[in-house]
C-alpha cells in the first residue's frame, strides 16, 4: 500500500506541476502494515502545498470501504481504496469516488429547517428545534407512553449507536433498521434454521457456487468482485440464478432465468434431488440437524418436473444443478445473497431463506473450505459505567414483535411501523440516514402514514423525499466531516475500522449525528446517558479491545485481530432453540408457517393471457438505492447511457411491437409512469426490470429530480405474513408503447 | 524512450464504471466530461446470452487523425507518442472529435475546448510510475499500462500470450489493446 | 450511448454560406464569360459572395466556443498545413479578400480586372471544394469519408450561388434575368448531376464495410430523416426546381418564359435549390454515423 500511496501522491504532486522527490519515495519506510498515511511534513517538505491524509471509511454504500484521502487546501483530491481493508483491499467501485461530491452538493441541508403552517420549510436555529422538538416528545410520551415514538435508521457506525441509546434513553424500544426492506427476510429465515442470520460463502475457494438474485458485479464491494473473478479464473461453477442476466455473468458459467418469485421452488425441487436420490451429506445432517425427516418426506412432490412449472426452469437443468452441488460439495454453497431475491421481496422470502440453508446443510459445507463460512468478529467490552452508563431497556418490546414473531429484534419491521403511524399508534418518529419515504414500501401509502405522524424529524444531508415530509428537518455534515464510532467487522480475519473526519466542515450549520442524537437528548432530559464526545467514546470502546484512536489512526484506520482469526472444520455452535440446525422451526410453525419450508406462492403472479409482467428491481454498479442518484458524476453515467430505462425480454417487445427505446407506459392499480425500454435477451419473459434508483420526486435534489421512475410508486403496501418484509417485489404492471 | 499502451481485456470488465469516475476525480474533469466511452454487446438469444462490455478511450494513434485535422496543432502527439491536447491552443472548432474513429474526444462544456485521455501522463512522465488511474482503479485488472517497446514489461508479454489486438484491425496504428 | 451529431446547425450554416459565396462568385465570372451584358447580376453575385462567405465565418467563430472566449487562439489557425481546415481557412482568407475588392471595385462602377475575376473563381472552386473535403477526410464516418462528397458538395455549391444570383435577379432585374439563358440552362443541368451524385454517395455509403455506413444511409432513406430527406432534398431541392424548369425552358412559350408569372415560378425553383442545398448539408452533418459507435464491429 505504501509503495502505491506514494506513487500516486507523487502524480498528485507533478499534477500540480512540481517534481517529484526521490526522497518521498523513500519515505514509504513510515509505513504500517494495513495502510500507510502520508506524513503532512513529508509532503510540505517536498515542496508542494500540504497535503494530509485521512483514513477513512466510505458512505456511498453499506460495505463502507476504507480509503484514504488526500486533502489539498481544505479539499479532497482524491481518495484511494486501502489495502489493508477487508472489503477495499486497496479498490473503492464507481459510487467510492463520485460520492465523495455530496460534501460540496449545491443541494445540501445546510441549516435546521421547520416546515410551517403553510408546509413551507422555514430556517430555524437548533436550538430553537431542539427546544421544540422537545417540547413534542415529552408531550406523546405523556399522552401515549414512549412506545408511541419510533426511530427508522439505516445503520452507520455512529448512527446505529446513537439512535439505539437516544429512543431507549426515552423508554422507547422502537428503532428500526430498513432491514423489512433489506435484507429481514433473509436474516429472519436464516436465524429460524441455523440460529444466525448470516453467513459468508467462501466463494474464491469454492468448487460450485449459487448467487440468488444477488449480483457482486451490479452491487460492488471490491473483496466480493476479486473472490467471484479468482474463483471463475480457478475454474470454479458459478451458477446465476436471477431473472435478470446480471453483470457478474462475466465470471459466470451460466445463468439460470429464473421466473421472479420462484426460487424456493427450485431450492425444493433441488433438495428434491439430493434427498430422494441420496446426493446429500447423510452424515453430516444426521449428527448436526433436526427435523430432516419431516422434510424430506415433503419434498416427495417437488420434484424437477414440478418445479419446472413454477419455476420456468428446465426439470434437466435443476436435476444437473442438484447433481453438480453434489459433486463439488462440501466446497460448495448457494451464496448468502443481502436484499437480491429473497431479503425483502416476497411473501416467500423468509422461507426461501430457510431453504437455502437448508439446501446448504444438505451439502455438508458449513465452515468447509470453499463452502459456506460463519467468520468471527471481535465486539466492543465493557465500558466504564461512570462515564458510559447502561440505558434500562424500555418495558415495552419493539412494535411488531408480536405481529411479526419471526422479524429480528435488532432490525424490526420499519413497514409495521409505518403502519401503526397511519393508524395512529405511533405519534412520533425520527428517521437517520433513511430514505423510507422513497424506498421502503408503496410510497403514497408512505407518504400518507407520516403525514398523521404528531412529529416527524429526519436527519439527512440532503431532502430526500423523507426529509419533505418532515416537520424538522435536522442538517448532518457529511461522512467526510465526521468522526464515527468504530466499525467492527467480522471475516476470516476479524478487524475494526474507523470513518474518520477527513475535511472541515463545509457548512458551519451542520451538525454530526453524535452531536444531533447528544444534544437532543438533553433536550428531552436524558442528556445523563450523553455525558461524553464520540472521541471519547470511540477510544473507550477500541481500549476495551486493546487499541486507542490513536492506534487505529497510527495502523491507518484498519486493524486486525489474528488471534480471532477463522479456521476451516470447526463445527459451529448452533444458537437455536434446538441447538441444532432446524429443518422444523416451532417459531415459524407458532407463526402460522409451516413448520419446514414448503413451497408458497408468491401474493401475486403475473398472467401472460392479461398481460400482466412482474415488477423486479435491482441495482446497478454505479448507484445505492435512491442515495446516490443526486450525485453529478454517477447520475451522468445514467444519462450517458440512458440507465433509467425499463429492461423488456425481446421476445415479449415483439409481440407487444415495442421497439429498443421507445417510450412506453408502465402502469397499474397505484401508478402510472412513463419510461424508455431496453429491449434485451437479458431478462426473463414474465418480467420487467426496473432500475431501483430513480424517480427522485424531491425537486430540490436537483441532478436525480424527475430522472426515470421510482419503482416503490407501483408497489402496493404488503407486508410478509410472520417475518415483516416490505415485499418489494410483489407487484404487477402492464407497459403499453406510448402513442401505439 | 518509453512507448507507452494499454492492453483491456473485455473478459475481465464488468461494465461497473470504477474506471471512469475515478479517471474524472482523479484527473478533476466535470460530470459531463468523461474520456472513457462504454459500448455494450449482448449476443445469443434468451436464454443464452452473452455479454460484453468494451470500455473505449483515446487509442493514442501513432497516426493520430486527430492530430492530423487539427488546425491550431492544438491535438498533437507528443514526443513520448502520447497523444495529447494542448488546452491553450484549442479554439473548440470540434474537427478532432468528428475526426476521431474512436468517438472519445470530449468538449469540456466550461471552456469549450477538446479533452480526452491524457494516459494520465503526467504519471508516466515526472514520477517515472507506469500507472493510469482508471488501471488502477479496475476492480478486476483488466487495464493494464506499460511499454510497448519494451518485451518484458508486463504489457507486452500479457499482449503476446492473449494475442490482444487493436479494437478494429487497421483504422488507425493504436496503442490500446483489446483482449475480446 | 446514443450518438449525438458533433456539428449541426450551425455549421451546416457555414458549409451552405460557404458553398453558396464560393457559388455565387463563379456564377458573376460566368455571366462575364458568357453574359458580360449582365452588369448588375454580374455584381449581384460579387456582392453575395463575400456577404455570406462572412456570415458563414462568424458562425463558425460562434460555434468554436473555446477560440471565442480567446480569440488570441485563432491566430494560430495557421499553423498545421496537415489540416484540410487550415487550407479551408487559407482559401476562405484569398477568397474573402478577392471577393471584397471585386465588390468594392464593382459597387464603385469601377473595372474589375480579369485576373482578379479568375482568382476569385479559382478560390470560389476551392472553397466549394474544401467544404466537402473538410468531412472527406474523417474516417469516422463513412457517409463522409469517400471522393464522391466534396464532388457533390461543389455541384451544389455552385448549384446555390447561381440560384442565389437568379433569384435575385428575378427580384432586382428582371430583365437581365431573361437574356442570361447559358447560365438558366447551365443552372438547370446541376440538380440532375446532384441527383445522380447523391444516389451514388448513398450507394457507396450503404456498402461500406462498416453497418455505420448502411446505418447512416437508412437513417435518411427510411429512418429519422426520411421526412426531411424526401420531401426537402429530393422534391423540393432537386425533383421539383428540374420539373419546373424543364417545363419553363423547353415546354412553355416565350413570351409565358418572359412573363412575371414565370419569373416568380423560377423563383420558387431557385429558393427550393436553396432550400435543398442547406438541407443536403444539414442532413449529411447529422446522418452521417461513426464506425466505432454502432456495435457489431465490436
Amino acid at each position: 500500500m505504501s509503495e502505491k500511496t506514494l506513487t500516486r501522491r507523487t502524480f498528485l504532486e507533478a499534477g500540480a506541476g512540481l517534481a517529484a522527490g526521490a526522497a518521498v519515495l523513500g519515505a514509504a519506510g513510515v509505513a504500517g502494515t494495513a495502510g500507510a498515511a502520508l506524513d503532512p511534513q513529508v509532503a510540505h517538505a517536498w515542496g508542494g502545498p500540504v497535503v494530509t491524509t485521512a483514513h477513512s471509511l466510505c458512505n456511498a454504500c453499506s460495505s463502507k470501504c476504507g480509503f484514504t484521502a488526500y486533502v489539498r487546501n481544505g479539499e479532497i483530491d482524491t481518495v484511494l481504496g486501502d489495502e489493508g481493508h477487508p472489503y477495499a483491499k486497496g479498490k473503492l467501485c464507481a459510487r467510492g469516488y463520485g460520492y465523495l461530491q455530496i460534501a460540496t452538493s449545491e443541494d445540501r441541508l445546510t441549516e435546521p429547517l421547520k416546515k410551517n403552517d403553510k408546509g413551507v420549510f422555514e430556517p430555524i436555529s437548533w436550538d430553537q428545534a431542539y427546544a421544540e422538538i422537545a417540547e413534542k416528545v415529552q408531550a406523546i410520551i405523556a399522552a401515549d407512553g414512549p412506545e408511541a415514538l419510533a426511530m427508522v435508521q439505516d445503520p452507520r457506525p455512529s448512527g446505529k449507536y446513537y439512535t439505539k441509546r437516544f429512543m431507549n434513553a426515552l423508554g422507547s424500544a422502537n428503532v428500526y433498521t430498513h432491514g423489512a426492506a433489506c435484507n429481514l427476510s433473509k436474516e429472519a429465515g436464516f436465524t429460524q434454521v441455523i440460529g444466525t442470520g448470516n453467513y459468508s460463502s467462501d466463494v474464491a475457494s469454492s468448487k460450485m457456487t449459487m448467487f440468488i438474485g444477488r449480483s457482486y458485479a451490479d452491487a460492488i464491494r471490491p473483496s466480493s468482485v476479486s473472490a467471484l473473478q479468482k474463483a471463475h479464473e480457478r475454474g470454479a461453477r458459478i451458477v446465476l440464478v436471477d431473472p435478470r442476466c446480471n453483470n457478474s455473468i462475466a465470471f459466470a458459467d451460466e445463468w439460470v432465468p429464473i421466473n421472479p418469485g420462484t426460487d424456493l421452488a427450485l431450492l425444493l425441487g433441488m433438495s428434491h434431488v439430493l434427498v430422494t436420490r441420496g446426493l446429500y451429506d447423510a452424515a453430516y445432517v444426521a449428527e448436526n440437524a433436526v427435523g430432516f425427516e419431516e422434510w424430506a418426506a415433503s419434498l416427495a412432490t417437488c420434484t424437477p418436473a414440478w418445479a419446472e412449472g413454477i419455476t420456468g426452469i428446465p426439470a434437466a437443468t435443476i436435476e444437473r444443478l442438484a447433481v453438480e452441488f453434489a459433486d463439488a460439495a462440501p466446497a460448495a454453497s448457494i451464496e448468502p445473497s443481502w436484499r437480491g431475491a429473497f431479503g425483502c421481496a416476497y411473501e416467500n422470502s423468509g422461507e426461501t431463506a430457510r431453504a437455502v440453508c437448508l439446501f446448504n446443510t444438505l451439502l455438508g459445507c458449513w465452515n468447509q473450505k470453499g463452502g459456506a463460512l460463519f467468520t468471527p468478529s471481535v465486539s466492543v467490552g465493557k465500558l466504564d459505567e461512570a462515564k458510559f452508563p447502561s440505558v434500562p431497556k424500555p418495558a415495552a418490546k419493539i412494535l411488531g414483535s408480536e405481529e411479526y414473531p419471526l422479524s429480528l429484534s435488532n432490525m424490526g419491521s420499519n413497514v409495521y411501523a409505518a403502519q401503526m403511524a397511519h393508524s395512529g399508534v405511533i405519534k412520533g418518529m425520527f428517521f437517520y440516514n433513511s430514505n423510507m419515504a422513497a424506498g421502503y414500501s408503496n410510497t403514497a401509502f408512505l407518504a400518507e402514514a407520516l403525514s398523521r405522524l404528531d412529529l416527524m424529524v429526519v436527519v439527512d444531508v440532503q431532502m430526500s423525499e423523507t426529509a419533505q415530509l418532515a416537520d424538522y428537518v435536522l442538517p448532518e455534515c457529511s461522512y467526510l466531516e465526521r468522526l464515527e464510532l468504530p466499525e467492527f467487522i467480522g471475516g476470516k480475519v476479524p478487524c475494526v475500522t474507523l470513518r474518520d473526519k477527513v475535511i472541515e466542515r463545509v457548512h458551519p450549520e451542520t451538525r454530526s449525528c453524535d452531536e444531533i442524537f447528544s444534544e437532543l437528548a438533553r433536550a428531552c432530559g436524558v442528556g445523563e446517558y450523553f455525558d461524553f464526545t464520540v472521541e471519547e467514546l470511540a477510544d473507550a470502546q477500541l481500549k476495551t479491545v486493546g487499541l486507542s484512536l490513536e492506534t487505529l489512526r497510527e495502523a491507518g484506520g484498519t486493524a486486525s485481530f489474528p488471534d480471532a482469526a477463522f479456521e476451516y472444520g470447526k463445527t459451529p455452535k448452533w444458537k437455536t432453540p434446538a441447538g441444532k440446525i432446524q429443518f422444523t422451526s416451532e417459531a415459524c410453525a407458532a407463526a402460522g408457517l409451516s413448520p419446514y419450508p414448503v413451497w408458497v406462492e408468491p401474493a401475486v403472479m403475473p398472467d401472460e393471457a392479461a398481460g400482466t409482467l412482474r415488477l423486479v428491481g435491482g441495482k446497478q454498479a454505479h448507484m445505492s438505492h435512491t442515495q446516490t442518484a443526486n450525485i453529478a458524476d454517477l447520475m451522468q453515467i445514467t444519462k450517458d447511457y440512458d440507465l433509467d430505462r425499463v429492461w423488456l425480454s425481446a421476445d415479449v417487445a415483439q409481440r407487444w411491437g415495442i421497439a429498443d427505446g421507445d417510450e412506453v407506459l408502465v402502469s397499474n392499480e397505484c401508478h402510472e409512469g412513463r419510461v424508455r425500454v431496453k429491449v434485451t435477451q437479458r431478462v426473463n419473459p414474465t418480467t420487467l426490470f426496473m432500475p431501483s434508483h430513480y424517480g427522485c420526486s424531491s425537486p430540490e435534489q436537483r441532478t436525480a429530480y424527475g430522472v426515470g421512475l421510482c419503482q416503490m410508486d407501483f408497489v402496493p403496501f404488503r407486508i410478509e405474513p410472520g417475518y415483516g418484509g416490505i415485499c418489494s417485489q410483489e407487484a404487477l404492471v402492464t407497459v403499453k408503447k406510448v402513442g401505439a | 524512450m518509453a512507448r507507452y499502451g494499454m492492453l483491456i481485456d473485455t473478459k475481465k470488465c464488468i461494465g461497473c464504471y470504477a474506471c471512469r469516475v475515478a479517471c474524472q476525480r482523479l484527473n478533476d474533469l466535470l460530470p459531463d466530461e468523461n474520456f472513457i466511452r462504454f459500448e455494450e454487446r449482448e449476443e445469443g438469444v434468451y436464454p443464452s446470452v452473452a455479454v460484453e462490455h468494451v470500455p473505449l478511450q483515446c487509442m493514442h494513434c501513432e497516426d493520430a487523425p486527430c492530430a492530423a485535422v487539427c488546425p491550431t496543432g492544438a491535438a498533437h502527439i507528443g514526443a513520448d507518442g502520447i497523444v495529447a491536447v494542448d488546452q491553450g491552443r484549442c479554439i473548440g472548432c470540434l474537427y478532432c472529435m468528428a475526426a476521431c474513429p474512436y468517438q472519445v474526444r470530449v468538449r469540456n462544456s466550461e471552456t469549450g475546448a477538446v479533452d480526452k485521455c491524457r494516459f494520465c501522463v503526467v504519471t508516466a512522465h515526472e514520477s517515472g510510475t507506469q500507472t493510469c488511474n482508471c488501471v488502477d482503479a479496475c476492480l478486476t485488472d483488466a487495464r493494464i499500462f506499460g511499454d510497448l517497446d519494451d518485451p518484458g514489461s508486463e504489457i507486452s508479454r500479457a499482449i503476446a500470450e492473449t494475442h490482444a489486438v487493436p479494437i478494429v484491425a487497421d483504422l488507425t496504428k493504436t496503442k490500446v489493446f483489446y483482449v475480446r | 450511448m446514443t450518438f449525438e451529431p458533433i456539428w449541426d446547425v450551425i455549421i451546416a450554416c457555414y458549409l451552405f454560406l460557404a458553398g453558396l459565396g464560393g457559388g455565387a462568385f463563379i456564377t458573376s465570372a460566368f455571366l462575364r464569360w458568357r453574359h458580360p451584358e449582365a452588369v448588375n447580376m454580374i455584381r449581384i453575385g460579387r456582392v453575395i459572395a463575400p456577404v455570406t462567405v462572412m456570415i458563414g465565418l462568424v458562425l463558425l467563430m460562434f460555434d468554436a466556443t473555446a477560440g471565442l472566449q480567446n480569440p488570441l487562439r485563432f491566430a494560430l489557425l495557421l499553423t498545421n498545413f496537415g489540416s484540410v481546415m487550415t487550407w479551408g481557412v487559407v482559401f476562405l482568407g484569398a477568397f474573402m479578400v478577392v471577393s471584397l475588392v471585386a465588390a468594392a471595385l464593382d459597387l464603385t462602377h469601377r473595372r474589375v480586372p480579369l485576373p482578379l475575376d479568375l482568382a476569385g473563381a479559382a478560390l470560389g472552386l476551392c472553397v466549394a471544394v474544401y467544404t466537402g473535403c473538410l468531412l472527406g477526410v474523417c474516417k469516422t464516418f463513412p457517409l463522409w469519408n469517400n471522393a464522391m462528397l466534396p464532388i457533390l458538395f461543389l455541384v451544389s455549391a455552385v448549384s446555390t450561388g447561381m440560384a442565389a444570383v437568379l433569384a435575385v435577379a428575378i427580384i432586382k432585374h428582371p430583365e437581365e434575368f431573361n437574356r442570361v439563358g447559358v447560365l438558366k440552362k447551365f443552372h438547370f443541368c446541376l440538380p440532375i448531376i446532384e441527383l445522380v451524385l447523391v444516389a451514388s454517395l448513398l450507394f457507396i455509403t450503404a456498402n461500406t464495410a462498416s453497418v455505420a455506413g448502411w446505418n447512416s444511409v437508412m437513417q435518411l432513406v427510411a429512418g429519422d430523416y426520411v421526412l426531411a430527406f424526401w420531401f426537402l432534398f429530393v422534391l423540393v431541392g432537386l425533383v421539383g426546381p428540374t420539373a419546373l424548369e424543364t417545363w419553363l425552358l423547353f415546354f412553355s412559350p416565350r413570351e409565358f418564359e418572359e412573363s412575371r408569372r414565370a419569373h416568380w415560378i423560377s423563383f420558387a425553383s431557385d429558393a427550393g435549390v436553396l432550400v435543398g442545398g442547406f438541407v443536403l448539408r444539414l442532413l449529411v452533418l447529422v446522418a452521417a454515423l461513426p464506425v466505432t459507435m454502432t456495435v457489431p464491429w465490436l
